[in-house]
């Protein structure tokens, strides 16, 4: 793909620790740049002008304002906006139709895993609306489980070392072959588990380490 | 048509493999109806019309979303039957084509004959293909809105713009087709920037936009994208010497072009194009004009209901605060206060949804509740002092620990922080002002109010009925101090002076 541009987006999260939390993920994306972010709906619609995001994320449920009233304001004055909301609560499909009807590109719940969200910023960046499967949520972790359990042993035996943080030269060393190998280990690990990133497949270590390692 | 429940798509299928496939992607998204031959889908096409026409099967799960056609020689598509009478017979299913190599000639054919709406290389990513289905089972696509549509005859003639970076050329056609016609003007852009800031300028006379794929700075793909979201009533053609299957693509599924055309131009195949694309153009117009009058009127009469709901609730729950006239007022203060127009979200929200009902509920309840908790009796004519030091700890309280029981003047200061916040200020915005017999109250700069309570609206949410209630709290408590509020609607905003009379501290 020639010259893709970087997402510049504009984040309204009223409780700072949830704001920092999601910008910690999202910013591990080199495609994605922070343009400004706002705790509350007039502060966002003050500041979009001069920020000129692509995409603004912003939550349902503000402190000052309704995030959608918001939205829909922003989307007045600034069209090309694309907006990703986050609920608080999963939405009904009929409210659902509403909110895309009212030009909203996405929505995400905060039920869902954040891995949801990065992969929602990404599909709508160009103005695409973009509606996710109703019933992946709910199946993704034992489809997780169920993939790390189909691993060959030596896999598991990696993945462990590697949640546990031990650097590739002496996961190698430990088990008396070459980095490459190791790294080769890791790939296959990453891809059959469905993850893109270490804290990724550290999160799933720790969350499931009984029921994985049973 | 149904929006709940899973959408069902027909699958044309060659392979008995490609459809096993499909049906493993896709099977829990969608009711996939599969068939080998043209005929029997068209069967099925007709079967379905027939359920839906009925009252008793009507919301059975034919909700038909999509018409997949998954070839092995998509080559032969241009001559199929079921896409051709898809196309005629059935507007609002998408026509989605997927295959292992597409030649970027077949896609515009295909494009030219309107015979698919989305199109994908095998293997397509399964979440995108999804979400196009999912999409156009959840929006509203009504029969296409079909007045008989008027040449624009008028005192500016419609414009084609034509965005590239290679002016010769440019120039040179643009009097090759200036020379050819009298329907439209074509004006000439050097880059995308350029582009956008002639649409800022002639937003109304641009009819249609003909971008070059490669320039520098913005590309024509990402300068349609852009178009489409804030002019969707501009018709959109790609077009490039190079042939990027992959950007057309792009530009097709993601950016809805209405057609793509390579490299070299010809003037007398173009014109052609151009006239269809303004033709399209009036078409996108109409229905654009139609649908808001048609949300505007239909928003009009939802208004007036609510209205007559909310002062008949409104009125019952106190009297002795209250007269009906000051109830009126209130409302007839937020008419006065100008929010987005009405659109086809807010008429759903309205009618396919508890909203109604839950705002008449939701906000009498709330004003019950604040009613309730506010002593009626009380000091009259507030002094400045009295004023500044309530302002104070009202701000000082926390958020959601309002004590049990306000007295008219703390429930003002209460009220005037919800609607400070809401506006983004704060109480040293207040301006209290002295006379000698008038104590006045106002703000620095309007009050903010992006919706109200006869405003469209998608959801009902706590910030909106707290604001909503702390402004009819104003007038409740000021009425009580003895005092009386002016209040005049803006741009989603408002102003707001309170009035006591200046009652001379004993000195």
């Amino acid at each position: 793909m020639i010259g893709r541009r970087k997402i510049r987006l504009y984040v309204t999260v009223g409780q700072r620790m949830l704001r920092d939390s999601l910008l910690f993920q999202l910013l591990l994306n080199d495609e994605v740049e922070l343009v400004g972010e706002s705790e509350t709906g007039v502060d966002t619609l003050n500041r979009l002008g001069a920020a000129r995001p692509g995409v603004l994320l912003i939550e349902e449920n503000l402190q000052d304002n309704d995030g959608l009233t918001i939205a829909e304001s922003a989307l007045s004055l600034h069209p090309s906006l694309s907006v990703l909301l986050i609920s608080d609560t999963p939405v009904s499909t009929g409210r659902l139709a509403i909110y895309l009807e009212a030009g909203i590109k996405a929505v995400v719940s905060k039920h869902q895993p954040v891995q949801e969200l990065m992969k929602t910023l990404l599909y709508i960046r160009n103005g695409q609306v973009y509606v996710s499967a109703r019933h992946n949520a709910a199946e993704r972790m034992p489809t997780a489980l169920n993939a790390y359990r189909a691993l060959s042993r030596r896999e598991q035996e990696v993945a462990l070392l590697m949640a546990s943080r031990v650097p590739v030269r002496d996961i190698a060393e430990q088990l008396g072959v070459s980095c490459k190998t190791v790294h080769s280990y890791k790939d296959r690990i990453f891809v059959k588990l469905g993850f893109e990133r270490l804290p990724e497949l550290i999160l799933f270590m720790h969350r499931h380490q009984h029921g994985a390692t049973s | 048509m149904t929006i709940s429940g899973t959408p069902a798509v027909i699958l044309r299928y060659d392979q008995e493999q490609d459809r096993e496939q499909f049906e493993a992607l896709f099977g829990k998204d969608f009711h996939v109806c599969s068939f080998a031959s043209d005929q029997a889908a068209m069967d099925y096409l007709v079967y379905a019309r027939s359920l839906a026409a009925t009252p008793e099967t009507a919301n059975s799960p034919t909700n038909l979303a999509a018409i997949f056609v998954l070839s092995d020689r998509p080559e032969r598509c241009p001559e199929s039957v079921l896409l051709a009478v898809a196309r005629d017979q059935y507007p609002h299913l998408l026509k989605i084509l997927l295959g292992e190599a597409i030649e970027l000639e077949l896609l515009v054919s295909l494009l030219d004959q309107q015979l698919i709406d989305r199109c994908f290389e095998q293997p397509a990513n399964p979440d995108l293909v999804r979400s196009h289905v999912l999409t156009a089972a959840l929006t509203h696509r009504e029969a296409p809105y079909t007045r008989a549509t008027k040449p624009i005859i008028g005192q500016h003639k419609p414009i084609v713009l034509i965005v590239d970076d290679e002016p010769a050329a440019t120039k040179y056609l643009a009097r090759q087709l200036e020379l050819l016609q009298d329907e439209f003007r074509v004006v000439c852009a050097q880059s995308a920037d350029e582009a956008l800031r002639c649409v800022q300028d002639e937003a109304s006379a641009i009819a249609v936009v003909m971008a070059d794929q490669r320039m520098p700075g913005m590309h024509g793909k990402e300068l349609l994208d852009e178009l489409k979201q804030s002019h969707p009533a501009i018709v959109r053609i790609l077009t490039s010497a190079w042939g990027e299957l992959e950007v057309a693509l792009g530009a097709v599924n993601e950016g809805r072009i209405f057609r793509y055309r390579q490299k070299p131009w010809q003037a007398q195949e173009l014109l052609s194009l151009f006239r269809q694309a303004l033709g399209h153009h009036q078409e996108l117009v109409a229905e654009r004009d139609h649908s808001r009058t048609q949300a505007d009127q239909q928003f009009a009469e939802l208004r007036q209901q609510r209205y007559a709901r909310l002062l008949a609730r409104l009125s019952s729950i106190n009297e002795r605060t209250f007269s009906k006239s000051d109830i009126a007022a209130f409302l007839d203060l937020l008419l006065t206060i100008q929010t987005l127009p009405a659109s086809s979200s807010h008429l759903r929200a309205s009618r396919e949804t508890t909203l109604e009902q839950q705002l008449e509920q939701d906000f009498g309840h709330l004003v019950h509740q604040q009613l309730e908790a506010l002593e009626p009796v009380g000091q009259r004519h507030p002094s400045r002092q009295d004023l500044e030091v309530s302002l104070a700890a009202a701000t000082d309280n926390e958020p959601g620990s309002t004590p049990t029981v306000h007295t008219p003047l703390s429930r003002l200061c209460q009220s005037l922080t919800t609607l400070l916040t809401a506006s983004g200020l704060r109480t040293n915005q207040i301006r209290i002002n002295q006379t000698d017999d008038i104590l006045s109250l106002t703000t620095d700069s309007p009050l903010r109010m992006y919706s109200h309570l006869l405003a469209p609206l998608t959801r009902i949410s706590r910030p909106l009925l707290e604001q909503q209630c702390a402004l009819l709290m104003v007038y409740a408590s000021t009425l009580l101090l003895g005092g009386d509020v002016d209040a005049t609607g803006g741009e989603q905003s408002f102003r707001l002076t309170l009035r006591f009379a200046n009652l001379k501290p004993a000195e």
